[in-house]
């Protein structure tokens, strides 16, 4: 016996709610501007730690306690997490499903907001420490 | 007799959609697998700037500890590889920009496009390495 045959929930019933969230697009949205600004601040950051490959440890603190450095370093650092947090997302939603996924996205959150905050951390405390 | 599946209360065997083993290989389909790969090491990678910022807003034997592992040969093929993989991933992110923007999805400029990410990706990671050489 289907389960069709003793419901009377109506076929449109059953299958509504069960399609996409219909949020997937301002994923997208935000990946993209997030990935286009990561394609200036990954490249001013290259070349920032290309001068700091001559440093040891104070050249580094004085060369990343300078302003411009230091904000590149922090937008860099926000903006880069941030596109990783929905490309990880993207990613935990195509291959995880049920509880797996949630504490995956769980997991996910943790991680990127640890990683930007110790970012974030170190580069204030070098820049006001 | 209900079925764990809600919107396909019938038992009856249904076609299922193509999947992966069903398409031949094809450098715009790996350039895309590499763009997800080389986002997923990035994201693992990440934890290597923290861990840099951090030595460095710490006393001098925690920059020493760091610097120390990155100068060793497997931290310089670590970072040999994150190298890699920030080129590859943004410039396969550049690739999927202008296809998001609606251009080079026909013949010749999808497959140049692929051939640019994947050979840009190796050039940009041997200059900047070159260039890190050069001023060490």
């Amino acid at each position: 016996m289907s389960e069709s045959d003793k419901s009377l929930r109506s076929a449109l019933g059953r299958a509504r709610h069960l399609g996409s969230a219909r949020r997937g697009s301002h994923d997208a949205w935000l990946t993209q501007v997030s990935a286009a600004a990561l394609i200036v601040l990954a490249s001013g950051f290259v070349l920032t730690l290309l001068t700091l490959l001559s440093k040891d440890y104070n050249g580094v603190r004085a060369e990343l306690g300078h302003p411009l450095p230091a904000i590149l370093t922090l937008l860099f650092a926000l903006t880069a997490t941030f596109h990783m947090h929905i490309g990880m997302r993207s990613i935990i939603l195509d291959y995880l499903h049920g509880h797996a996924r949630d504490w995956a996205l769980i997991a996910n959150i943790c991680f990127a907001s640890a990683v930007a905050l110790a970012c974030v951390y170190a580069v204030l405390r070098i820049g006001f420490v | 007799m209900a079925s764990s599946d809600p919107i396909s209360p019938s038992p009856a065997a249904r076609p299922l959609s193509p999947h992966l083993g069903v398409y031949r290989f094809t450098l715009t389909m790996a350039m895309s697998i590499a763009h997800r790969i080389t986002g997923a090491g990035l994201y693992v990678g990440a934890l290597m700037l923290a861990w840099f910022l951090l030595a460095a807003s710490m006393d001098a034997s925690a920059f020493a500890h760091f610097s120390e592992f990155i100068q060793s040969f497997f931290g310089r093929l670590i970072l040999f590889g994150f190298t890699w993989a920030l080129f590859q991933h943004l410039l396969g992110g550049v690739r999927h920009l202008i296809m998001d923007a609606g251009y080079g999805m026909d013949d010749p400029e999808r497959e140049q496009m692929a051939q640019a990410t994947l050979i840009g990706g190796f050039v940009l990671t041997l200059v900047v390495w070159a260039i890190g050489y050069a001023v060490r």
